[in-house]
């Protein structure tokens, strides 16, 4: 504790003071700011000039085609990238599981041998780079390779959401299995308890509430990936939607993209009001 | 069966000596306290006893092994035998309390075991041990509440019921009675006493030196090593003047003004929010 009369300097104020690691900061950010602005031929006055073509799409869109065929196909959009989007999360989730148990670090090598430690790190090193392999590979390229090799629908986008899911997932489970609090863990390698056990009883429990909210979030994500995964063939809402576009059926257009929202919405609602009971 | 004993101990954290140089010998199915001031290295004593904690220098014999050479299946065996019951409880705090218990022996568990008592969940599958470690710490109908919910006191009892379930030939007690009331106190005094007398070696980190004295023998840790090692009776006022000078509460007088009462005012709050009772009186 700091003796009675001490001024502490450093401690208040808000609003950093000039400091030369700040003005660097400053200047680093404006110039990739200009770097990118040149490169992408950004201009907002051709941003406006474009609002008429704009105007004109969405008023074309207008009043949206509520026939009872496009219904019925929007239905079926709507109900086929649910499914893809919940069964992507689960098989991710299935295969980020085991991948995660492996990828996370053990606490008490207090005293561990050299061939002991590099017994562990070779698991950990493969299953964490697998799991980089798939999360840094985009689903929409994903979908491309499935339908290439499957063909056509919602079966290879099924399979690009459950693969991206899994290299999500697996990394934050694992980043939550090694941030639940080590004491338990440790009190229970302090009883003889094996690595297993350890981690079955130790820290599982503690992750458990996180992963599911993950989980949740995952399926949330895997919604809005799934309407564009139609886009190359690959099933769902985003299928109908690209065909209507090639048939200048902008009002068809108009009820998919909007049920599309709707959807979207609730299960964004749905699974929140979930993961907040589940934040105790 | 083999005691314990260090010799010449030294653990470090960074630029922290938390052990260095403590020596001490244990012989099988005796009682000991340990005592000290805050900081004084108790608990790391009790953590290099089953190697929660990197050795700095020095060696560490429990049961006739040299724990720090026993390679990973051997040291598992060994831990079996040692029970711990920590300051801060640390049991699982999603787990229902009867799982807690069921943890003590989940050591001794083969991986088919260990799957079954995983899978059987909550409530199912507690081994009548469990139940009756449950009763005999007064905590009967609380084997289905999750640990979290429990009171400090409460989840200090689970800790023990643990440790009945374990069994262990060594019994590491790091201030038990930190936050228990002083009928559980006896209580639980007693538990460990009764496993002693089935011969289990005991030892007890303590800050209550009254409590200290009903033990045959006191181990004192000043600054990582011993500085008394007797029984109560030689434990003189000037002794325990000796281990507990230094202590940041002891010397408070020399800061100016009111300041260093309200200084002392913080320190005793900050204290009993980490649930200890103060040495100061003593
Ligand atoms: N994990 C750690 N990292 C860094 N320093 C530590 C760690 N554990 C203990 N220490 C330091 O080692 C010294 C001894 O700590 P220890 O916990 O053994 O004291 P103690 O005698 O049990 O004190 P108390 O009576 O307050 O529990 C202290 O100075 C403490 O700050
Ligand atoms: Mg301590």
């Amino acid at each position: 504790m700091a003796s009675p009369r001490t001024e502490r300097p450093g401690i208040g104020g808000a609003i950093p003071r000039f400091s030369w690691k700040g003005s660097l900061a400053v200047l680093v950010v404006l110039g990739l700011t200009g770097y990118s602005v040149t490169g992408t031929n950004f201009n907002i006055v051709e941003l406006i000039r474009g609002t008429g073509a704009a105007e004109r799409f969405v008023s074309e869109m207008f009043p949206p085609d509520l026939s009872a065929a496009t219904l019925r196909a929007t239905g079926t959009g709507i109900l086929e990238t649910f499914q893809m989007s919940f069964l992507g999360a689960l098989l991710g989730a299935v295969v980020a599981f085991p991948l995660s148990a492996l990828g996370t670090q053990q606490i008490s090598t207090v005293g561990a041998s050299r061939g002991e430690r590099l017994r562990r790190a070779v698991p950990y090193h493969l299953s964490r780079t697998l799991l980089n392999v798939f999360r840094s590979v985009p689903d929409i390229l994903w979908a491309l390779v499935f339908v290439v090799a499957l063909g056509l629908g919602p079966f290879p986008g099924t399979l690009a959401l459950a693969v991206h899911s899994a290299g999500v997932l697996g990394k934050l489970y694992s980043e939550t299995l090694e941030a639940v609090p080590s004491r338990p863990v440790e009190a229970l390698a302090a009883t003889g308890a094996s690595g297993f056990q350890t981690f079955l009883f130790g820290r599982l429990p503690q992750a458990m509430s996180g992963f599911t909210s993950l989980t949740l979030y995952q399926w949330e994500c895997n919604i809005r990936s799934a309407t564009i995964l139609g886009f190359v063939g690959a099933g769902g809402i985003g299928q109908q939607i690209l065909i209507s576009m090639n048939l200048f059926d902008y009002p068809k257009v108009a009820t998919l993209v909007g049920a599309t929202i709707i959807v979207v919405l609730i299960v964004d609602r749905f699974s929140a009001a979930i993961r907040q009971r589940l934040a105790y | 069966m083999q005691g314990i004993s260090l010799e010449n101990v030294s653990v470090g954290f960074g630029g922290v000596k938390a052990l260095s140089g403590a020596t001490l010998g244990v012989e099988a199915g005796e009682q000991l306290a340990v005592i000290g001031a805050s900081g004084a290295g108790k608990s790391t004593l009790f953590r290099a006893l089953n190697r929660s904690v990197a050795l700095g220098g020095g060696r560490v014999a429990v049961g006739g092994h040299d724990l720090y050479a026993l390679p990973r299946r051997r040291l598992n065996e060994l831990r079996r035998r040692i029970g711990t019951i920590y300051q801060a409880y640390n049991l699982v705090p999603q787990l229902p309390a009867g799982v807690n218990v069921s943890l003590g022996e989940v050591g001794g568990m083969g991986g088919l075991g260990t799957l079954r008592t995983f899978l059987a969940g909550p409530g199912a599958g507690l081994s009548k041990k469990v139940g009756a470690a449950l009763e005999e710490v007064g905590l009967g109908g609380k084997a289905g509440v999750r640990t979290a919910d429990l009171s400090g006191g409460q989840q200090q009892r689970v800790a023990v019921a643990r440790l009945l379930v374990q069994r262990p030939d060594f019994i590491l007690a790091d201030e038990p009675f930190a936050a228990v009331d002083p009928v559980t106190t006896e209580r639980v005094l007693q538990t460990l006493l009764h496993l002693n007398r089935e011969g289990a070696t005991l030892l007890v980190n303590l800050h209550d030196v009254e409590i200290a004295r009903r033990f045959p023998r006191i181990v004192a840790l000043r600054e990582g090593s011993v500085a008394f090692d007797g029984p109560p009776e030689r434990l003189t006022e000037d002794a325990l003047a000796e281990i507990y000078a230094g202590d940041s509460s002891a010397t408070a007088d020399e800061e100016a003004f009111d300041l260093s009462e309200l200084r002392r005012g913080l320190e005793r709050s900050m204290r009993l929010t980490e649930g200890r009772d103060g040495v100061s009186s003593h």
